[in-house]
């Protein structure tokens, strides 16, 4: 029996495949373990070499292979058992991954860059005719061909390849804004139209050989660019593609089963627990809870729901524990997590690309200037206007400024992404680079409790394992650091306790009824009954488990500091940033732990709003603000930081309201991400320098005529390969030696192996 | 100068036969993945690493 036999489903695999009309199916995988090109191709030929298989499409950098086959001839299992068969397991994607959107983008841009140049050479080779032809035998009569023949072949290169900037510069007017669009696609047109002109007219200057290479030269930047964007992409959708959403089905036999959400299907039961994401549309089946919709409709008020009313998938569970029957599956909720994380990751990449206020009052400088320049020319040499207008318009054209905010930027989420950081709000990045003042939670940001067996201590003579069941049952439905701790350390063995009518107290504890006794889990001032009797003293730190008569069994568990926390913090405070631990938990602990991190600024027994007070005081005295954290209570604090991380093994809700998200539990993901976001701010500043450097150097020389239109061309995309190429040392100099450890995506250096 | 009328309609010819071409490979995915086929020449060994182990998924499961 196959680990992948699920999917022979129809209706799961409907949910992965897409029919072709020449009865083929299409499929897109996430496989992990591509490391280097050898094995890249070695899968290619594997799997082309499976009856069926139409077409391979592997890429490397995002982690996702498309395949395109006869189901008929290889089932959808029989294929997955042969990508785990070649030691690359693959998972299938939702259905909405096999369109990509980023070759067939780069398709097109690099079909445009080659008319154009194409073209431009053979535009050239007939200008050379008619410039020899003014010193040389050629007739008049063969002259004029050879400008018929130039604005024949500038046809293809101004209506094609030149395209994009039309459609660009109408959507900017459309959108009564001023973009880098309009002067480009003036300065081609106002060419194309004089050149078309002389030619029908049968005298004067004509330039297809200026204009066509322009389109080429601007292209070929574009391009450059495009491919930087899309490789960034690509780690980015790696990184998304690492954190599927997970659901916890319940079995026939009433046991839980952990499945990706894609995998369910209509009527399967989901369990989920306080702090969790629901996983699918569907009905509630227990008792009321509070949800948190606010990623899927923006409303940040917590909803009540009663049994019987319908959880959206995608919203957050508040309180809990809560039973769903799953009414709708697969692609339309996952569409609902994607509003969640991914999409917020991938708005964040677009957002960036929008171009600012700045370029428009660029622009309308620029074609003011072109204006005066024509006007100044029309006066004093009226045959010279013409070219030196447009000489203007193309050398002051902010291409390269509107190029440094966009190129950086992609380029450094797509450095993070590969480093594990998920940055899903680009102006973050931004404010990164400022924070002076970091407050960090303790338990599961800095710390990872765990429970050893021997620190388990029945107080009333039952067995450690006894007492570990019953609060593993409890413990089951938080998200709290400390209750997964103790779940984690119940699981190894079998009899498993279900706990009924559970209510889940945030910050104090969990009340409910296991094998019919009432029982209470939480620190002492929680876990006691009133009136029952006081446990001893050094019992007063630990996790109680306790019923009506009093303490059943002592938990005592350790916290041990993440391996990265301690340099981690040392990284952070050596670069100039107060660090400061607010907990809810008690003094000496806190204490201990601040003491081994070397942290002076601590604060024990912190409600949400006590930190969030802590922050907000911090920002008053003028302090740029990064939160950390990971548990459902840390999210107002996150929200409320001008920079907010969370660690991405914590809960939906903290992720919810993070700019970044730290993967694999590793938090010296921040010190990356303030490396790079200086970087950022360092390599913007400098091309944007640059850029207003080469605009005012070249604009006077355009003005007065010294520089041809076909010299400006070559000005304008040298400048924006400039700073695109600026934007690659992003993240390129001197990578911390402890991020090589683990990355999650590998590096193209690791990739040479 | 005859030879001309000639000759560029033969360099247009080149120029929608050379268009032609590239959207061809272009449209085949020649130009995707750019990294991997440098290692192309590299890969004449049976794969190494990989003992070839024969795939599960052939053990006559239906495939209908």
């Amino acid at each position: 029996m196959s680990t992948y036999a699920a999917w022979a489903h129809p209706q799961l695999a409907a949910q992965v495949l897409r029919p072709r009309r020449d009865g083929c199916s299409e499929i897109a995988l996430r496989v992990e373990s591509l490391n280097d090109a050898r094995q890249v191709l070695w899968l290619e030929q594997r799997i082309r070499a499976l009856p069926g298989v139409r077409r391979v499409a592997i890429d490397r950098p995002a982690q996702r292979v498309r395949v395109m086959w006869d189901a008929k001839r290889t089932s959808l299992p029989s294929l997955l058992d042969h990508f785990a068969a070649a030691n690359c397991p693959a998972q299938p994607l939702q259905r909405d991954s096999i369109d990509d959107a980023r070759s067939h983008e780069q398709h097109d841009a690099l079909k445009r860059l080659l008319v154009a140049g194409m073209c431009s050479m053979q535009v050239m080779t007939y200008a050379f005719v008619i410039y020899i032809g003014v010193v040389d035998f050629v007739d008049f009569s063969t002259r004029n061909l050879f400008r018929w023949l130039g604005l024949l072949t500038s046809l293809p290169v101004v209506f094609y390849s030149a395209q994009p900037f039309f459609s660009g510069a109408v959507r900017e007017l459309g959108e009564r804004r001023l973009g880098i669009n309009l002067p480009v696609a003036l300065a081609v047109a106002l060419v194309f139209l004089a050149s078309t002109f002389n030619t029908l007219r049968g005298g004067g200057e004509i330039y297809f050989d200026s204009v066509t290479m322009f389109v080429f030269l601007l292209l070929g930047g574009r391009y450059v660019e495009l491919r930087s964007r899309h490789r960034s992409g690509a780690l980015g959708d790696a990184a998304i593609d690492a954190t599927p959403l997970l659901a916890q089905r319940r079995r026939a036999d009433g046991e839980l089963e952990t499945v990706a959400a894609i995998a369910l299907l209509p009527g399967d039961r989901v369990h989920i627990t306080e702090g969790g994401t629901v996983p699918a549309d569907g009905v509630l089946e227990s008792a009321g809870v509070r949800v948190d919709e606010a990623l899927l409709s923006g409303e940040s008020h917590p909803l009540r729901r009663e049994r019987g009313e319908r959880l959206v998938a995608g919203s957050v569970l508040l309180s809990g524990p809560a039973e769903l029957r799953v009414e709708h599956s697969g692609a339309t909720t996952t569409v609902a997590r994607l509003g969640a994380l991914a999409t917020r990751a991938r708005q964040a990449r677009s957002l960036v690309a929008a171009s600012d206020r700045e370029i428009g009052r660029f622009v309308a400088r620029v074609l003011v200037l072109t204006a005066l320049t024509a006007l100044g020319w029309l006066l004093v040499d009226p045959g010279r206007a013409f070219e030196a207008a447009v000489a203007v318009l193309v050398v002051a054209c902010p291409c390269a400024f509107a190029l440094t905010r966009p190129a950086t930027l992609t380029r450094a989420l797509g450095v993070l992404a590969g480093r594990g950081v998920l940055v899903t709000d680009g102006a973050a990045l931004t404010a990164l680079a400022r924070v002076d003042y970091a407050l960090f939670d303790k338990t599961g940001t800095l710390t990872v409790p765990q429970l050893d067996r021997r620190a388990v201590e029945p107080l009333r003579g039952d067995t450690v394992e006894q007492v570990l069941q019953l609060a593993a049952a409890l413990a089951h439905e938080s998200s709290h650091p400390l209750a997964r701790a103790l779940a984690d350390a119940a699981r190894q063995q079998a009899l498993p306790l279900h706990a009924q009518s559970v209510q889940v107290h945030a910050g104090a504890g969990i009340g409910g009824e296991v094998g019919g006794r009432e029982l209470r889990l939480g620190r002492a001032d929680f876990a006691l009954a009133p009136g029952s009797p006081p446990v001893s003293s050094e019992l007063a730190g630990a996790l109680l488990l306790a019923d009506a008569q009093g303490a059943v069994a002592a938990f005592h568990l350790d916290e041990q500091p993440r391996v990265d926390a301690r340099r981690t913090l040392d990284a952070l405070r050596g670069d100039g940033i107060a660090t400061t631990i607010a907990s809810g938990d008690n003094a000496t602990r806190v204490a201990a732990l601040a003491a081994r991190l070397g942290i002076d600024d601590w604060h024990a027994r912190q409600s949400p709003a006590d930190k969030l007070e802590r922050l907000q005081a911090a920002r008053a005295h003028g302090h740029t603000t990064l939160a950390v954290g990971d548990g459902s209570n840390d999210a107002p604090v996150l929200a409320g930081a001008d920079v907010s991380a969370a660690l991405a093994s914590g809960t939906e809700l903290a992720q919810a309201h993070a700019d970044l998200l730290l993967l694999d539990g590793r938090l010296d993901g921040l010190v990356d991400a303030r490396t790079v976001a200086r970087q950022v701010q360092r390599v913007m500043a400098q091309s944007r320098r640059w850029a207003l450097l080469y605009n005012l150097c070249a604009v006077p020389f355009a003005a007065f005529g010294f520089v041809p239109p076909w010299l400006a061309g070559i000005g304008m995309s040298l400048s924006s390969l400039v700073v695109v190429v600026n934007a690659l040392r992003v993240g390129g100099d001197a990578a911390p030696d402890h991020s090589d450890a683990s990355g999650p995506a590998a590096r193209p250096r690791e990739l040479r192996a | 100068m005859n030879i001309l009328l000639v000759l560029i309609p033969v360099t247009l010819l080149v120029v929608i036969v050379a268009v032609w071409l590239f959207f061809w490979a272009v449209n085949h995915q020649q130009f995707d993945d750019l990294d991997s086929p440098s290692v192309l020449p590299l890969m004449d060994d049976p794969a190494p690493e990989e003992p070839a182990p024969e795939p599960p998924g052939e053990t006559g499961r239906s495939t209908q």
